[in-house]
């Protein structure tokens, strides 16, 4: 919308994608063109959007810092602690722990949705009209409420011989699984249980991606002698790089964040094998009524997002030049 | 150029600043309407009957008293709907909840002292369920409205098929699970039962909760008082190490525990017993009303828990009323903390057949066996006046609880862990919230 309106005005300035605004508060002030309107109209536009943004995500985010510092009791008055809260975070076992599951379900769940994503999408690009009932099909995990996604998969995981995937690992002779109520299998269980969810997704948008890689080169490759798979390493992962990078910010985020799988299924357990930094975050904070150093948990994580957002976009970048 | 920007930031600043003004300070006395309508909310399923009870007793305390009061169920997460009330700085008027919530709600600032005086039917309280609603301090903060104790629900059918007895002590109880779980008490012909139904998922602290009711019979206890309100961890000791031990026993080398019990709360493990998939299982009176409409009152019975090594102490708890901070009708609070503990109220509590609000009646006006002719509450009563035990009164009872509740939940979990390195672990733990609240022995 900005850089519609801002492109014709008079001193075409070179800014005007990124700041809309600076246009007209230029020096030289030449008269201004219809549709330039006035300084403040692009303002009006994004007021919505702005009031929206500042009640539900600057104003809470603004708080949960100040309640970092602070030792929360709405009655008895707030009490500023320092940075005591980020210490008993830092220092705990439970959060170091946490952190460490946090990373690698965020890992797991990332490298499994992307592979299977991938395989999912090559498996059905083209034209054909049934493949669109198919992708439909495979797409219907991520439209399902994760609460009924969680229930299917302890249904699913029920950890007799009885139980609907032990039954099956007994046609192979495997002896039942606890999956999710044994510590030893309960992270790889919900790490499948958000691959499964996650995968079509990424599958979505890799269809999209491969739509945009150029035919012609699948067949200068066949041309030189190049087989199946290596036509999908050296054509179709090099022309999907950008949609690798998209989806690889959004699922460690996503990864970094997980939060209702985990609380559904185990809620950390068994023996604090798939504790998360978020479910240990609404511990603190919600169960035991220590908001503060829940908030504090809250903003180390935001950071750590913040941190990765920045690195893969850094390193992205690098790699376009 | 910069100008605008300037403009911008400033509108975001001022705007974030008068919203951050709006949050007054703390502790200041709310100006009070004896009209206003009394908000209450209570922790049972939205739109159950437990609800329909409480909005039994709400019309009731309209009628004597002319105060209006407006109803909310919650279930899941309630503490949590509660905490976020309590940032927001508007908490309900009176709270419904456990009587074991009081440490975490006193501590935080969220309860109201009660003023006895003000209750006129607080004399006819027992005088230990009074002793529940007092803080670690000795002042009244919640004011016991129900009380109840658990017993021990065996599938009758089950057990009368495989001709045993009703256990008396640990052995014959664990025998039995042990029958329940291998000897197909349902005749399906599968080994698809179990022995005991237990929830033993760390949510809320559930694990602890249900496995009170074993130590306390061992003699073991999660911490013991020095004396002078101290306490100190006391899950090492040999009583605690031997319920542990028996209680894993159970799950780990009898499989007698229904299974995924680690990731249960109540709501699936009371379907575990209701759907024929467990043959015992220890709860309050509260689920008989549940279990006589999905099971059959005829298929099971209830039964005081079998003596352990030591006596066949079980959990006491109960309902207490809170009256919240911030009030604006502190009048309308302690006349409906009065009704609900008067004659009147506890009998209407008690009234129908299914959801009852009040479990035993904590006025000793009330006779039980006149309000519910059904021997089962007679039972009831009993073990709760003979064996009933509540946790005791620390600042705040939670943090034992969730750190208790973490180590059983591992133990039954993993049975390849070490049962002494972990006790060690726990009260190492204890040791930690005990310092944390100040009432650790030196």
């Amino acid at each position: 919308m900005s850089v519609d309106q801002v492109r014709p005005s008079a001193n075409g300035s070179a800014v005007a994608g990124a700041r809309p605004t600076a246009v007209p508060a230029a020096k030289s002030r030449p008269r201004r063109s219809r549709r330039a309107g006035r300084w403040w109209t692009p303002w009006l536009f994004l007021a919505p959007a702005l009031l929206l943004f500042l009640y539900f995500k600057f104003i809470p985010m603004f708080n949960a810092i100040t309640m970092s510092f602070q030792e929360v009791q709405p009655y008895l008055g707030n009490k500023w602690v320092g940075a005591d809260n980020y210490k008993t975070v830092l220092t705990s076992d439970g959060f170091r722990e946490a952190a460490w599951h946090t990373v690698v379900l965020a890992v797991g769940q990332t490298a499994g949705c992307l592979v299977l994503g991938l395989a999912l999408a090559l498996l059905m690009e083209g034209q054909s009209r049934r493949l669109g009932f198919i992708r439909s099909a495979a797409f219907l995990p991520v439209v399902v409420p994760i609460a009924v996604v969680a229930e299917l998969w302890r249904i699913m995981y029920h950890p007799t011989g009885d139980g609907m995937i032990n039954s099956l690992l007994g046609l192979f002779g495997s002896s039942p699984s606890g999956f999710i109520n044994d510590p030893h299998t309960s992270m790889a269980s919900i790490m499948v249980t958000g691959i499964w969810r996650g995968a079509p997704y990424d599958m979505m948008i890799f269809l999209a991606g491969l739509g945009s890689v150029d035919r012609g080169l699948y067949e200068a490759a066949k041309v030189d002698g190049a087989g199946r798979f290596q036509r999908i390493r050296h054509v179709t992962v090099p022309g999907l790089r950008s949609v690798f990078s998209i989806l690889f910010i959004l699922a460690a985020i996503r990864g970094l964040r997980v939060f209702t799988e985990v609380f559904l299924l185990t809620n950390g357990g068994p023996d604090g094998s798939t504790e998360v930094v978020m479910t240990l975050i609404y511990k603190l904070g919600l169960e035991q009524n220590r908001l503060g150093v829940g908030a504090a948990g809250a903003v180390l994580l935001f950071l750590a997002t913040l941190v990765l957002t920045v690195c893969v976009h850094l390193f992205r970048r690098r790699g376009n030049e | 150029m910069q100008k605008q920007w300037l403009i911008g930031a400033g509108i975001l600043t001022s705007a974030v600043l008068l919203t951050g003004c709006s949050s007054g300070p703390a502790g200041t006395q709310t100006k009070q309407n004896p009209d206003a309508p009394l908000e209450l909310w209570t922790r049972t399923t939205p739109g159950g009957p437990g609800e329909k009870a409480t909005l039994k007793l709400a019309a009731g305390f309209e009628k004597a008293t002319g105060k209006k009061v407006k109803v909310t169920a919650i279930f899941d997460d309630f503490e949590t709907k509660l905490q976020q009330r309590a940032a927001q700085k508007n908490l309900p008027d009176i709270v419904l909840n456990d009587v074991s919530q009081l440490g975490t709600l006193h501590s935080q600032g969220l309860l109201r002292e009660i003023d006895l005086d003000k209750i006129k039917n607080s004399k006819d309280i027992a005088d230990s369920g009074l002793a529940s609603g007092k803080s670690a301090d000795g002042k009244q903060y919640g004011l016991p409205y129900s009380a109840q104790a658990s017993a021990l629900l065996i599938r009758k059918d089950w057990r009368e098929k495989l001709g045993l007895k009703v256990p008396q002590n640990w052995d014959e109880f664990t025998a039995m699970a042990k029958e329940f779980t291998t000897k197909d008490p349902d005749g399906n012909g599968k080994q698809d039962t179990a022995g005991l139904a237990a929830p033993l998922s760390t949510k809320r602290g559930y694990a602890s909760w249900y496995f009170s009711n074993f130590l306390w019979a061992a003699g073991g206890d999660f911490i013991t008082e020095t004396g002078g309100g101290k306490y100190k961890p006391s899950m090492e000791t040999p009583e605690a190490t031997k319920a542990v031990q028996w209680f894993r026993d159970l799950g780990c080398k009898d499989k007698a525990i229904q299974p995924g019990a680690v990731t249960m709360d109540t709501p699936p493990t009371n379907e575990t017993f209701e759907a024929g998939k467990a043959g015992m299982y220890v709860v309050g009176p509260y689920l008989l009303p549940r279990f006589d409409k999905s099971l059959g009152k005829d298929k099971y019975e209830v039964v005081p828990m079998p003596k352990g090594p030591k006596d066949a102490t079980v959990l006491a708890e109960g309902g207490s009323v809170y009256l919240m901070a911030g009030s604006d009708n502190q009048a309308g609070q302690d006349a409906f903390a009065d009704y609900a503990v008067s004659a009147e109220g506890q009998k209407l509590g008690m009234q129908g057949t299914e959801g009852n609000i009040v479990q035993l009646p904590v006025n000793k006006t009330v006779d039980i066996t006149k309000e519910r002719p059904d021997a089962r509450w007679k039972t009831y009563a009993d073990i709760y006046s003979t064996s009933g035990r509540y946790a005791p009164s620390i600042p705040n009872w939670t943090p034992v609880r969730q750190a208790t509740a973490d180590t059983v939940n591992a133990l039954v979990a993993d049975c390849g862990i070490d049962t002494a390195s972990k006790l060690k672990e726990l009260d190492s733990k204890l040791q930690g919230v005990l310092e944390e609240q100040g009432i650790a022995a030196s």
